[in-house]
């Protein structure tokens, strides 16, 4: 596992503003790495200091051991796909990905055989000989791809690339950008806001936030065990309640006391001393929840409550559970054949458990991240969307 | 890094900012200088100052020729305002695929020579021409009325000169014009006069200032017009400035006329200046036609 | 919802309105009769008489020379002044913008006046070559605005996009910087080109006794001239307009958008 790519301690301000706050990161190579956060969150900043675009004001980049830092964008052997593909418009597809290799000086006849190889991987032989303005949005991303890949980087920078499509076609071109990562092999940096795209293509994730790195790790590790409560509600959903660490039960679990609940036990591997204000994250699926109390072991907790909203899936149904304040999101998966069951109805009174283990204690979020975080509904048809 | 940036800038700017300060803001600035210098006797600038010439401008014909100027001005912007609206709004809503057509039609009179186009209307208005005659004709003038030679010939011969201008941008403008508005208001019982006035015309009203100021300036200004097809009493500023210039070669006197003109001009001017770096969409100023 | 049909009748009133004299000339220039009232029959003499005026061809020429050098200079200052205007957003520029919108906004006769008085102010004798110095000052800003909105529309990302991929300075430069500008460079070349061949006013102004550009021509003709004459001229002249107009319309359809 070499560390391929590394970002040592790198800041950049601009005025006043500090947009990337001293990140260090490795990379690994041919890893397919997302660096996810909201708008704002220095991650567009960061891409463009790999690519050459910005100079960082603290701190070293290195690729393969060599410090590209002074060295100009044309110089490295990094390339990037712009969000806006910055096709050049009054040369065709042909040209634009020959550009390259032209300025490379390369003869002819081998310039035109990697085309050739470039065309046939993008799937754009018909399209090679219009200009970028008679093709569509799709097809201006695979050039975008084909232009930069034929260069052969050791890394590519991807900013945003699926931003301006529509759904549909991002859905596409998502598993096109899969299928041509495993294909080719080289090295992805891939920045993006959306979760799903992250999550679905990522090796590992960066997620950022006010120009630091939050959390690095795998897709699952990022959502199974968030560091941070930005993390928790950034990716996916998740049911905040305010609490009050307490004293340690056994070696890695805490209680836990939250208003209007019962005594509550939680998974705590961070060591957060008792007295400490912490949030308590639990994502909707990991919830249990029935008209009888369960008989369970110690590690869970079971709490009662109200049932206020209902929203059936077919597959799965999704539950609005009122404890006290609290109006908590379950998730719960139909595995078995539904219809004979007797189903939970509006106004029910229920049961709801989650494992210790299935909960995290995080400390609290700042007001000004609020905004940026899915968190549960105040009522049905007011779903937050992630990220 | 920022020093070498500001002297880039200056490179850059140099050129056309020195050329344009040298041949363009001098001169302006020269002309209200001129007014106190005397004039040569042989059509220059003489030596030394004086008052006089500032005296002299107090003319008692100027006033008349002024206000002529101001309402002359004032009504071509009227008219052509009146004509460009319905115009520019009719050319947005036909199908797109006329619109390159219909801008074609409305720009080509206005790219052909701008002097020959004024010597049609000579000849068209001329008391042998043939508006006379069909008016004439029709009975409505006297067949020893002039046609030519009257405020009413210039005033019509500039509108018909500034007219494009006008067009231009209220057609730019209702293109972008979201006409499901005036569908909203006419489903709620507006007539369709009511909706163009309290809907289409205060939906582009920036269109409608610039396309004001881009006739009203060039008006004010006119001189081709008011000398080829006016007469001695549809004077306007323009013609007494080219003719105390050339005809009784008083420069300085005629630089006093510039300047009055100049300050005319100076409120709409200021006006169209601030609406530009206002501008938060970026339009290229319509092209204004020598008058 | 019925439709109001004043604005079609409006608009075809406008129309007619703009052509009625254009056409009204044009026949009348094929009229042997020398006033325009009455037709007496179909006749080129009014161009045969046009061929033989030779002042007229010094004119044209010197019209031609003097739009021609205005053009190249003004396009070069126009190019950098609308690259000073986009790319840096200072106080410098506030004013430098003023300096290049306020000359499209002032009515001619000031600024003819203007450069006129400065000439004869510093001595400098009138002939064509003040003549150029004005159709330079006024075309600038022409330019300017046309390549201005070039460059607004033009995506910076491309420049980015050519060095990532390995191109330095001068291969950006010429390769991608220079073709992209072009059609707008050009677009204001031919602004400029039509403006300086059609300018009345300024050069009026500014010429001096024994140079005379082919409006100031028309202009002595339009006075003291035979009317029949002019129109000739005026066809021939409204003929090239036209398929100017027609030549670069097809130009900029074939093109296919460059963006």
């Amino acid at each position: 596992m070499s560390e391929f790519l590394e970002i040592v301690n790198v800041s950049k301000h601009f005025g006043s503003l500090c947009a990337v706050d001293g990140v260090s990161l490795s990379i690994r190579k041919g890893e397919f790495f997302s660096l996810l956060g909201p708008s704002g969150c220095g991650k567009t900043t960061l891409l463009r200091m790999l690519a050459g675009f910005e100079q960082p004001d603290t701190g070293r980049l290195l690729l393969n051991s060599q410090d590209i830092t002074p060295l100009p964008p044309n110089k490295r052997k990094v390339n990037t796909i712009f969000q806006s593909y910055a096709l050049f418009p009054h040369l065709t597809v042909r040209q634009n990905i020959a550009f390259g290799l032209q300025v490379q000086k390369l003869p002819t006849v081998e310039i035109d055989a990697e085309v050739d190889k470039m065309l046939a991987l993008v799937q754009l032989e018909a399209e090679a000989d219009k200009k970028p303005a008679l093709i569509s949005g799709g097809q201006k991303q695979r050039v975008a791809v084909a232009r930069a890949l034929i260069m052969k980087p050791q890394v590519l920078l991807l900013d945003e690339p699926l931003a301006a499509l529509d759904l549909k076609l991002r859905q596409k071109m998502l598993l096109e950008l899969d299928l041509i990562h495993d294909e080719v092999g080289i090295t992805f940096v891939y920045v993006t806001h959306d979760q799903g795209e992250a999550m679905s293509l990522s090796d590992r994730i960066a997620v950022m936030n006010h120009g630091k790195i939050e959390q690095v790790g795998t897709p699952a590790e990022i959502y199974e065990a968030p560091h941070s409560s930005f993390v928790a509600a950034f990716i996916g959903d998740t049911n905040f309640f305010e609490g009050e660490a307490r004293e340690l039960v056994g070696k890695e679990y805490s209680r836990l006391t939250i208003e209007g609940f019962p005594d509550l036990v939680c998974f705590n591997d961070k060591n957060i001393s008792a007295g400490n204000p912490v949030y308590l994250s639990v994502r909707p699926e990991k919830f249990g929840i029935g008209r009888a109390r369960p008989v369970l072991g110690p590690n869970h907790n079971i709490v009662p409550g109200k049932v206020e909203d209902i929203i059936y899936l077919g597959g799965m149904t999704k539950y609005w559970v009122r404890v006290d304040e609290y109006k908590i999101a379950i998730n719960q998966q139909h595995n078995r054949f539904f219809l004979d069951e007797e189903p939970i109805r509006w106004n029910d009174d229920v049961w709801i458990w989650w494992h210790a283990d299935d909960g995290f204690m995080l400390e609290r979020y700042s007001e000004a991240d609020e905004n940026l975080m899915s968190l549960p509904p105040e009522s049905v048809g007011e779903e937050g969307t992630p990220g | 890094m920022s020093r070498l940036r500001r002297l880039y800038e200056g490179l850059v700017t140099a050129p056309s900012f020195v050329w344009l300060t040298l041949l363009f803001l001098i001169p302006t600035l020269i002309v209200f200088a001129i007014v106190f210098k005397p004039a040569d006797p042989y059509g220059g600038i003489g030596s030394g100052w004086t008052l006089e010439t500032l005296r002299s401008l107090g003319n008692p014909n100027y006033p008349a020729i002024i206000w002529r100027t101001l309402w002359l001005s004032l009504l071509t912007t009227a008219f052509c305002l009146l004509l460009a609206l319905p115009t520019g709004y009719y050319m947005a809503r036909v199908d797109k695929k006329w619109h390159n057509t219909l801008l074609l039609l409305v720009i080509t009179p206005f790219m052909t020579s701008f002097l020959v186009r004024i010597f049609a209307w000579k000849t068209l208005l001329h008391p042998e021409g043939l508006i006379k005659q069909a008016l004439v004709f029709l009975g409505l003038v006297h067949p020893d009325a002039t046609l030519l030679y009257t405020p009413e010939a210039v005033l019509l011969v500039m509108v018909y000169t500034e007219l494009p201008f006008a067009i231009l941008p209220i057609f730019t403008a209702a293109e972008k014009f979201d006409y499901h508005l005036v569908e909203a208001a006419r489903d709620l019982g507006a007539g369709p006069l009511t909706a163009f006035f309290r809907i289409f015309v205060p939906g582009i009203s920036r269109a409608i200032a610039t396309a004001v100021l881009v006739v009203l300036i060039p008006a004010l200004g006119s001189y081709v017009i008011p000398d080829v097809v006016g007469g001695p009493n549809s004077e306007m500023i323009g013609n007494k400035i080219a003719q105390r210039a050339f005809a009784d070669r008083n420069l300085p006197h005629a630089s006093g006329l510039a300047a009055i003109l100049t300050l005319t001009v100076l409120l709409p001017l200021v006006v169209s200046l601030i609406m530009q770096t206002r501008s938060a969409e970026k339009h290229p100023p319509i092209l204004q036609e020598k008058a | 919802m019925k439709r109001s049909r004043l604005p079609f009748f409006v608009t075809l009133g406008v129309l007619l309105f703009f052509y009625l004299p254009i056409v009204v000339l044009v026949v009348n220039s094929f009229n042997a009769s020398a006033y325009g009232g009455h037709w007496e029959g179909f006749s080129l003499r009014w161009y045969l008489k046009l061929m033989g005026q030779h002042d007229i061809l010094t004119a044209l020429e010197n019209t031609a020379i003097i739009a021609v050098t205005a053009t190249l200079v003004s396009c070069i200052l126009g190019t950098t002044a609308a690259f000073a205007l986009h790319y840096y957003k200072s106080a410098l520029q506030r004013y430098h913008f003023v300096l290049i919108y306020t000359p499209l906004v002032v009515p001619e006769i000031l600024m003819g006046m203007s450069m006129l008085l400065a000439f004869v102010a510093l001595g400098v004798k009138l002939g064509l070559f003040t003549i150029f110095l004005a159709h330079v000052t006024f075309c600038i800003s022409y330019v300017a605005m046309v390549v201005l909105a070039r460059l607004q529309d033009f995506d910076m990302a491309v420049i980015e996009a050519a060095q990532d991929l390995g191109a330095n300075w001068w291969v950006t430069a010429w390769r991608v910087l220079a073709p992209m500008l072009a059609p707008g460079i050009a677009s204001g070349a031919l602004l400029a080109l039509t403006l300086s061949f059609d300018d009345f006013v300024i050069s009026f102004f500014v010429a001096g006794p024994g140079s005379t550009t082919l409006p100031i021509r028309i202009y002595s003709m339009i006075k003291f001239g035979s009317p029949a004459v002019l129109n000739a001229l005026s066809t021939l002249l409204l003929v090239v307009t036209f398929t100017l107009v027609w030549a670069s319309q097809k130009l900029t359809s074939n093109k296919g958008e460059a963006l």
